[in-house]
């Protein structure tokens, strides 16, 4: 595995155009229950080449903004532009430009591996052959070539979220989200998918995750953001989060992105079962 | 139209891998045709009822049967378990258009349902069932078998998308029986009391029930074929464009 630092993320600079931008951007649920605004004015600039974190609780809005940016919700205000597309105006350019791999791989167990690759590789418009051709690259890169002809129901955890990740990148993707990879993975799962994100951005594919595990976002992030009740609280470097925190807190120790994580969201810590602490 | 077939020809797929789900579809209308011309046969003798045309009562029945085993609209309840399973969405994050989405199933409802109407009719045949308006008409019956099949569907494809919930989809389904008792399932039209009378008349499926009749007892009746068909095509395009729509303000 390779340090965030060593990532493509080195070659993105702030002169570069977002391939992730978001001006005011928010989110109105109105249900039976009355109106929730769940997302209440994100501003994000993500460069290209970049694995840029999201974080925060859960409901702080994590996966409304990253639903909003991949068009699977509307915006209710504010705008949006991915790869240099605007959300609003052209969704199927986006939808073009972007793979998406969600919470809890959303894949069709009633298909194998391959057949769901193919499938995904031609409604992105590529032939049967070409089709047939990417599905078999990307079943050897996320190393399910020996179960790619059996069906998906019969996968683990680990090989759904592999799955799913391959299936986000058919199409050669500008911009790939990633929303909590990780969540309910074993720790061994977790690195084999870190390591696939980081392979991924090294290729050049801006990657935006979001999680809630502190460690992934120090491990694989150059930048982050902390969202909390539907608003961006911070953002920067980790290393730059971590020092602001030790300043103003005259801290002796430099603190860890958990510390962080508290002292901007003002929650309390709970430590799970794992290498890798979660925040409730 | 291409994206229509590549999600149709998943959906035929998915189908054939499941059997289990298909059995009903075959087995249930049968037992209802067998069980209603057993109860009411001797009643309707063919020699003593004119709207028999000369055939058994099981020629009679066989509409209700075909439209029976055209409204089961397994496809929805497959789309909402993809709802819930969040494929759903991995799909609507791809450049096709929302009714692609909606008819890519539908495209393999009409297939399913072709086949199994062909089925039953073909099962219908030693019990003395005879398609009157020939090749033609079978074509026909097929067709307007199918048609049903994919308005039927979609109506559930509807409530998939609105309720996201396995078991509304699953009961929304049962709406279909109060339609087909509201027709004239087992007499003509003309001979039923005047308030079911009135009933039928306002049901649409009467008219498709009306046309699959006249197709297997009479020689071909435009009038009565058009009418079938004008409301399946009504009911088809009204519940892809609202799918269409529900698609698009999809959250």
């Amino acid at each position: 595995m390779t340090s965030p630092s060593d990532s493509a993320s080195d070659s993105s600079t702030n002169d570069a155009a977002p391939a992730v931008q978001a001006r005011g951007l928010a989110k109105t649920f109105t249900g039976r229950s009355g109106t929730v605004e769940a997302v209440r004015g994100v501003d994000l600039d993500v460069y290209p080449g970049e694995i840029f974190g999201f974080l925060g609780p859960n409901g702080a809005g994590k996966s409304t903004t990253v639903r909003m940016l991949t068009t699977l919700t509307r915006i209710s205000a504010g705008t949006a532009s991915v790869a240099g597309v605007d959300v609003l105006r052209d969704p199927d350019g986006v939808r073009h430009r972007i793979g998406v791999a969600l919470q809890e791989a959303g894949l069709d167990d009633r298909q194998t591996g391959r057949e769901l690759l193919v499938l995904q590789a031609r409604l992105f418009g590529l032939s049967r052959t070409a089709a047939n051709t990417r599905a078999e690259e990307l079943l050897e890169l996320v190393d399910l070539v020996e179960a790619a002809d059996r069906l998906i129901k019969g996968y683990s955890g680990g090989m759904k979220r592999r799955l799913d990740l391959a299936s986000a990148l058919v199409h050669r993707p500008d911009v790939l989200f990633l929303d909590e990879p990780t969540t309910g993975l074993d720790p061994a799962s977790r690195i084999v998918v870190w390591d696939e994100v980081q392979r991924i951005n090294a290729q050049g594919t801006t990657v935006f995750l979001t999680t809630q595990y502190l460690e992934e976002a120090d491990a694989l992030c150059g930048r982050l953001a902390i969202i909390d009740d539907g608003k961006i609280v911070v953002q920067g470097t980790p290393s730059e989060l971590k020092s602001d925190l030790r300043q103003r807190k005259s801290l002796e120790v430099e603190p860890t992105l958990d510390d962080v994580f508290l002292d901007v969201t003002g929650r309390q810590r709970q430590r799970q079962a794992g290498e890798v602490s979660e925040v409730a | 139209m291409k994206t229509i077939y590549i999600l149709g020809e998943r959906a035929v797929r998915e189908a054939k891998r499941t059997p289990d789900a298909l059995l009903p579809t075959i087995l249930i209308p049968l037992f209802f045709l067998v069980v209603n011309v057993g109860q009411v046969a001797k009643i309707f003798d063919v020699d003593t009822t004119p709207f028999l045309e000369g055939q058994s009562y099981a020629a009679f029945q066989l509409p209700a049967t075909l439209i029976l085993a055209a409204s089961f609209g397994t496809s929805a309840l497959y789309l909402v378990q993809e709802i819930e399973g969040g494929y759903f969405d991995k799909l609507r994050a791809t450049p096709i258009s929302r009714s692609a989405l909606s008819l890519g199933r539908l495209s393999a409802e009409a297939l399913k349902t072709a086949l199994l109407a062909l089925l039953i009719i073909v099962l219908a045949l030693p019990f003395g069932v005879r398609v009157t308006s020939g090749v033609i008409g079978v074509v026909l019956l097929i067709l307007l078998t199918a048609g049903w099949a994919v308005g039927y569907s979609g109506f559930l494809q509807f409530v998939a998308l609105k309720t996201r919930n396995a078991a509304a989809t699953n009961s929304a389904g049962l709406i279909f029986f109060p339609l087909l008792f509201l027709t004239p399932n087992f007499v003509p039209r003309e001979l039923l009391a005047r308030p079911m009378e009135i009933a039928a008349t306002i049901n649409p499926v009467t008219y498709v029930m009306e046309a699959l009749r006249s197709l297997i007892l009479v020689e071909l009746d435009w009038e009565v074929i058009a009418k079938g068909f004008a409301v399946t095509a009504v009911f088809v395009l009204a519940m892809v464009a609202i799918n269409v729509r529900t698609m698009t303000k999809y959250d």
